[in-house]
């Protein structure tokens, strides 16, 4: 049986012209449904831009290969296409969206991903419950929900918010670029436990990060090493260690 | 008739067909000393022109080739009134509520008196000119004297007429204060509306503007505004434009101590001209002036924004002052032109301003499409809540159904 998802020698390239720039290189990957992998890598290694790949920002042009959700090409799908068949980005850096609550933003977006998928929209009642639910979950407070999306919040809020987002759309896959970055302990743990809630046999999740702290508390079934745009090395939950101990340099010059 | 239509065209320099419509006019007006005055001033320029520095990129004389009905007359909706007084300027005259609040006096007057410096603006003194009918009237003076909760909607409309005009004068008493709502709806070839506000010691006025014309239509706002001691003149306008688009205010800080915010929000589409534009004197110390206008412009529209506060030495001291102006080209093929002048001669007093123009960020749209949000609608979901910032002054009776006409523009032009 397929993978959930299934990348195949994908080769990419960011910028346009003169300053276009090959970042993925051959890329293949696999992450069947159950399963949370994780990709660790270097600077510039092009962990970012495998996301936004994945979930089709423009200005990032797909040159070859081929990337498939259940099944699905989703390389010709606009952004929203792809939010709506279940992909979802955690960003790094989540966007301000002035003027826009947090609630009307995410009740906004769920309901255009149902109409997409030919599906009705959610009651008001059934919104505000399932919203109080996961907000109480994240110690994200009412108030917080009723300000404009990622205006004015810390660092740690915002990907707390990002987790939020993430918990109401219920998304099949789920991408998590530098979660943890900007996080401390205490926000670090309310994440993990935010992304571990949605494990699930129905679900995948994508795992980017610098460091093997996150993947404590986040245990992935797999980690992959991200280096020049491509796949080198692939192990269990040990590979993460023997990076944090070894650095990149060291498992990299065992795979070349 | 003492004067001649000929003596009359001769106080312009080569007069347009337009014009000489708007002469003939003016000779066929019961004879006033006042309208005299106005019609002279208006002679000095005629229809403002590109060739003139205020109006060089809104111009009147060039859109309006002849006067002449509108055909494809604005059906534009006013702003909802409910069970409170309504005054109506149509072709036919001036239309009076029979529900008027306690605390407000209206005098029918032809001419209404003048407080301001209307013949200043080549389109006010037009209108104090051309304002009048025989046997009808066009002008109102609004008496207010005491604090009016219930608002006081004018509409001005025309159906498929060439031409409305209409006058107000409006006389804030001392501590009296004003909720006023105006629909500009055109409906008319050329409209053009002028008003003048007089405003005593601690007098508040809240004035909220919607102006939506036709696509062959020409329409004129034109404001003047003087503020007494410590009063409070709160100004929002809504425009959509129309082949041109004019609204203009002229403030006046004639008494220390007193408050002026000038917001304004504008959306044009494709073959829609709106332009706001503003004079703002500081002539007595310690006034304070907030000013937010915030536009966004489709293929084949134009914005125009021109801001100027000028701040006197002496007089001005102690001046706080801050214009900002920012706007959004939503596609290729928009235009928008912006002239914010501070001319300050005064040592001490904060002046700010700030002008932008761009397109929509790009990380935003990118991050709402990334959670379902199709393009489109994320577009329009990012100018309405940027536009949104320069409507909160808005009469609280009128200010969602402002956001509602802004948000009905932004989904059907997606």
């Amino acid at each position: 049986m397929a993978s959930m998802l299934n990348l195949h020698n994908l080769t990419a390239q960011v910028g346009e012209g003169d300053e276009a720039k090959t970042i993925i290189n051959g890329l293949s990957l696999e992450v069947p449904a159950g399963e949370v992998h994780a990709i660790m890598g270097p600077n510039g290694a092009g962990k970012s831009t495998l996301s936004y790949v994945l979930t089709g920002r423009p200005g990032y042009e797909v040159l070859g290969g081929s990337a498939a959700l259940d099944g699905e090409d989703i390389l010709e799908m606009d952004p929203e296409e792809r939010a709506a068949k279940g992909l979802f980005l955690s960003f790094q850096y989540p966007v301000e969206i002035p003027g826009v609550p947090v609630m009307t933003f995410v009740r906004t977006a769920m309901n255009a991903q149902r109409k997409a998928r030919g599906e009705d929209e959610i009651s008001a009642p059934d919104f505000i419950k399932m919203s109080r639910d996961i907000a109480g979950k994240l110690n994200l407070t009412p108030d917080m929900l009723k300000r404009p999306l990622n205006v004015g919040f810390s660092g740690g809020e915002k990907k707390r918010l990002e987790i939020y987002q993430m918990m109401m759309l219920e998304p099949r896959f789920a991408i998590l670029d530098e979660t943890d970055s900007g996080l401390d302990i205490d926000a670090l743990r309310t994440v993990a436990e935010g992304v571990n809630a949605l494990r699930s046999p129905e679900r995948g999740m994508l795992v980017i990060t610098h460091y093997q702290r996150l993947l404590d508390y986040i245990k992935p079934d797999k980690v992959h090493v991200l280096a020049n745009g491509k796949i080198i090395k692939t192990g269990g939950p040990d590979l993460a260690h023997r990076l944090e101990a070894e650095g990149y340099d060291g498992v990299m010059g065992e795979a070349a | 008739m003492a004067v001649s239509v000929s003596d009359l065209r001769d106080k312009f320099r080569n007069p347009g067909s337009a014009e000489l419509e708007l002469i003939a006019r003016y000779a066929m007006l019961p004879e006033n000393g006042q309208r005299e005055r106005a019609f002279e001033a208006f002679a000095l320029t005629g229809l403002p022109h590109r060739r003139m520095e205020a109006w060089k990129w809104t111009d009147f004389k060039a859109a309006l080739k002849s006067v002449e009905s509108s055909k494809n007359a604005s059906q534009s909706e006013a702003l909802p009134s409910g069970d409170h007084a309504v005054i109506e300027f149509s072709a036919r005259g001036v239309t009076l509520p029979t529900n008027l609040p306690a605390g407000i006096r209206l005098h029918p007057r032809d001419p209404a008196q003048s407080l301001g410096n209307a013949e200043d603006v080549p389109l006010g003194a037009m209108t104090a000119a051309l304002a009048g009918r025989v046997g009808g009237m066009d002008s109102l003076i609004i008496e207010v004297t005491d604090e009016v909760k219930a608002p006081l909607h004018i509409v001005c409309k025309g159906d498929r007429d060439e031409t409305n005009f209409a006058r107000v004068a409006v006389i804030v008493r001392p501590g009296a204060s004003l909720d006023l709502i105006e629909s500009h709806l055109g409906g008319s070839g050329f409209s053009s509306f002028l008003i003048e506000i007089g405003m005593q010691e601690g007098g508040e006025v809240r004035r909220t503007i919607l102006q939506r014309g036709g696509a062959d239509e020409a329409q004129a706002i034109t404001g003047v505004v003087t503020l007494g001691e410590k009063s409070r003149y709160l100004q929002t306008a809504l425009a959509f434009g129309a082949k041109v688009a004019r609204i203009e205010t002229r403030v006046t800080h004639q008494e220390s101590r007193s408050h002026a915010e000038i917001n304004a929000a504008y959306l044009c589409a494709d073959g829609f001209h709106a332009d706001l534009t503003s004079h703002v004197r500081h002539g007595a110390p310690s006034s304070v002036t907030r000013q937010t206008t915030k536009g966004a412009v489709l293929k084949g529209g134009t914005g125009v924004f021109q801001g100027k506060f000028h701040v006197p030495r002496t007089i001005g001291q102690f001046t706080d002052a801050d214009m900002q102006h920012q706007a959004l080209l939503l596609e290729e093929g928009a235009t928008v032109f912006a002239k914010p002048e501070l001319e300050i001669y005064a040592d001490d007093v904060e002046c700010a301003h700030g002008n932008t123009s761009g397109a929509l960020d790009e990380n935003q749209l990118f991050y709402m499409r990334q959670r379902g949000i199709p393009l489109a609608q994320a577009r329009a979901i990012l100018t309405e809540a940027f536009i949104a910032e320069a409507l909160e002054e808005a009469s609280e009776s009128v200010v969602e159904a402002m956001l509602d006409a802004a948000h009905a523009f932004l989904a059907e032009t997606r």
